[in-house]
């Protein structure tokens, strides 16, 4: 995790009505995060709760990296990527597509909400869709509240 | 011989027959296979005592004549036993012991052209420990008086060494928390139609019931090893009659329905609060590792995903071992019991790692160690 990011904006007292939700965005290097990029460009306003990981495909995101947010304290986890057919690495987001089915059984199955795990594919020009994905997520975990799985003493 | 024929056959050695249950042809077949060179090795159980035995790699065909007889207490696995050893073998396996055996033919770690698997029918096992504990408790006579064991018209009887026979029903027994392992009571698999060839006693009819086994040949290297063994002189076989083949379906009808009917009523779906409800069952994990090293379908060996990215030190919620376990094994368990039985803090693990199994292997049709087919996950088509 982008460790300065998340200690410079980790709101002082949490479960507040201030509280801003911690969202873990995993982007692939030349859809998603060209999205977000656009998004930015755009002036598309979102808010302040995504921390984008940057990854050369979706394909290389383990659900082990998801797991991994989770624990560490992140309130939603997103998975996002080039649309089916237009992957970089010709096959790379199928695989992500496959993966994320587990994955999102076995996250469901364990007792998290489903809103916390989410899957989306997002080009590179849709930076609309980015901004508007981002304030969804937010405004469904705000309404949540923090994660059950988030550590003693994270915010 | 060939694929899908159906026989009853007995053991032509006195010795082995008298010895050995059911007529004692698997003992003799695995014998005639070693004696004819057609594997190398056999696998049989070395009795210790009337309820633990220890399964051992023998080349030695007298240790497999006189291991005959069979034992129900006997919940180890063959699968990882043979694993990684690039041995030619034949071994008896229960249905799920097949199952771990295909398993690890897929991980490469089995050659399974190699692997002659005799399956035997199995309605379920029991741990030595909660036998010895039922023994006391249920029947009321000391476990070391025990001389055998018996499962007849759904009833468990221990026969004493003087001559008497005490019977409970299993219903009765499994209410109050003993007989057969848990994972046995929901198994659907109770004949191992995806082994080589499939042997036991249900569907011997009239005089041979006691005295012969039903084999079922399921490949043409079941047909092989069935073959070499009448040729060798050690089985002699016959055609089963209409009414035997009938009624081995019939008992596997009743028995698979009786294991969907405890799938019922072991996994209740928990509404909420399922997150608290795992946390609580792992919450006394040792992290011993146990259960990954007898998983007869793990087979990453010691550096893997669960352990190397889990530290005791991690002040998570739930340890990352439990979750990346979780997740392998949604698609690849299949149910055996072993990570149950080995666990040294009770955690049981077979029941948890169903619940995630159960919802996955429903939606993807995928029956792990039914057939050679990759999971699912393998199946990604490319640039599609």
């Amino acid at each position: 995790m982008s460790s300065e990011v998340a200690a410079a904006s980790a709101p002082a007292a949490a479960k507040t009505d201030g509280w801003e939700p911690k969202i873990v965005a995993f982007c692939c290097n030349w859809c998603s995060y060209g999205g977000a990029d656009s998004a930015g460009m755009g002036r598309f306003q979102q808010p302040a709760s995504t921390r984008i990981i940057r990854v050369m495909c979706s394909g290389r995101i383990d659900p082990l990296h998801v797991f991994n947010a989770f624990l560490e304290g992140a309130d939603a986890v997103l998975v996002t990527g080039c649309h089916i057919g237009d992957c970089h690495y010709v096959n790379g987001n199928d695989k992500t597509k496959i993966k994320y089915k587990y994955l999102e059984n076995v996250v469901h199955e364990l007792g998290i909400e489903k809103e916390r795990l989410q899957l989306n594919w997002i080009s590179a020009s849709e930076g609309e869709k980015f901004a508007n994905f981002i304030r969804d997520v937010t405004a469904q975990i705000k309404k949540l509240g923090p994660s059950p799985l988030k550590p003693e003493g994270v915010a | 011989m060939q694929k899908g024929e159906m026989y009853v056959g007995w053991s032509t050695k006195e010795d082995v027959r008298k010895r050995g249950g059911s007529g004692g042809l698997v003992t003799s077949m695995l014998a005639a296979a070693l004696e004819k060179k057609l594997v190398d090795a056999v696998v049989v159980l070395k009795k210790i005592n009337e309820f633990e035995a220890v399964p051992i790699i023998t080349s030695d065909v007298n240790e497999v004549l006189n291991s005959a007889g069979s034992l129900h207490s006997v919940p180890s696995h063959f699968a990882k036993l043979i694993a990684n050893r690039n041995l030619k073998v034949a071994l008896p396996a229960k249905g799920c012991d097949v199952r771990g055996i295909i398993e690890q033919g897929k991980r490469n770690a089995i050659n399974l052209d190699n692997t002659f698997i005799v399956g035997l029918n199995c309605g379920g096992s029991m741990h030595p420990v909660v036998t010895r504990e039922m023994l006391e408790v249920m029947y009321k006579i000391k476990p070391e008086d025990v001389h055998g064991e018996e499962i007849e018209k759904g009833k468990l009887i221990f026969e004493t060494k003087d001559g008497k026979e005490h019977a409970i029903t299993i219903d009765e027994l499994e209410e109050k928390g003993f007989g057969r392992r848990e994972s046995c009571r929901y198994c659907t698999i109770k004949v191992p139609n995806n082994s080589d060839i499939a042997c036991g006693n249900w569907g011997v009819t009239g005089d041979l019931v006691g005295k012969a086994t039903f084999v079922e040949i399921n490949s043409e290297k079941g047909a092989k090893l069935l073959q070499n063994a009448v040729d060798a002189g050690y089985v002699q076989v016959q055609k089963p009659d209409e009414k035997g083949v009938a009624m081995r379906a019939k008992i596997k009808g009743v028995m698979e329905d009786l294991g969907k009917k405890w799938k019922g009523k072991v996994f209740v779906p928990i509404e909420n609060g399922r997150l608290e409800y795992f946390r609580k069952e792992l919450e006394h994990c040792i992290d011993c590792g146990a259960c990954k090293t007898v998983c007869p379908t793990c087979s990453c060996g010691e550096v893997s995903k669960c352990t190397e990215y889990h530290s005791r030190g991690d002040a998570y919620k739930m340890s990352m071992y439990h979750l990346v376990r979780f997740l392998h094994l949604a698609d690849a368990c299949i149910g055996c019991g072993q990570c149950s039985d080995v666990c040294p803090v009770d955690i049981p693990l077979t029941r948890l790692y169903r619940r995630f199994a159960n919802p996955v292997q429903e939606q993807l049709k995928y029956e792990p160690g039914m057939d050679m087919r990759k999971p699912p996950y393998f199946e990604v088509k490319l640039n599609e």
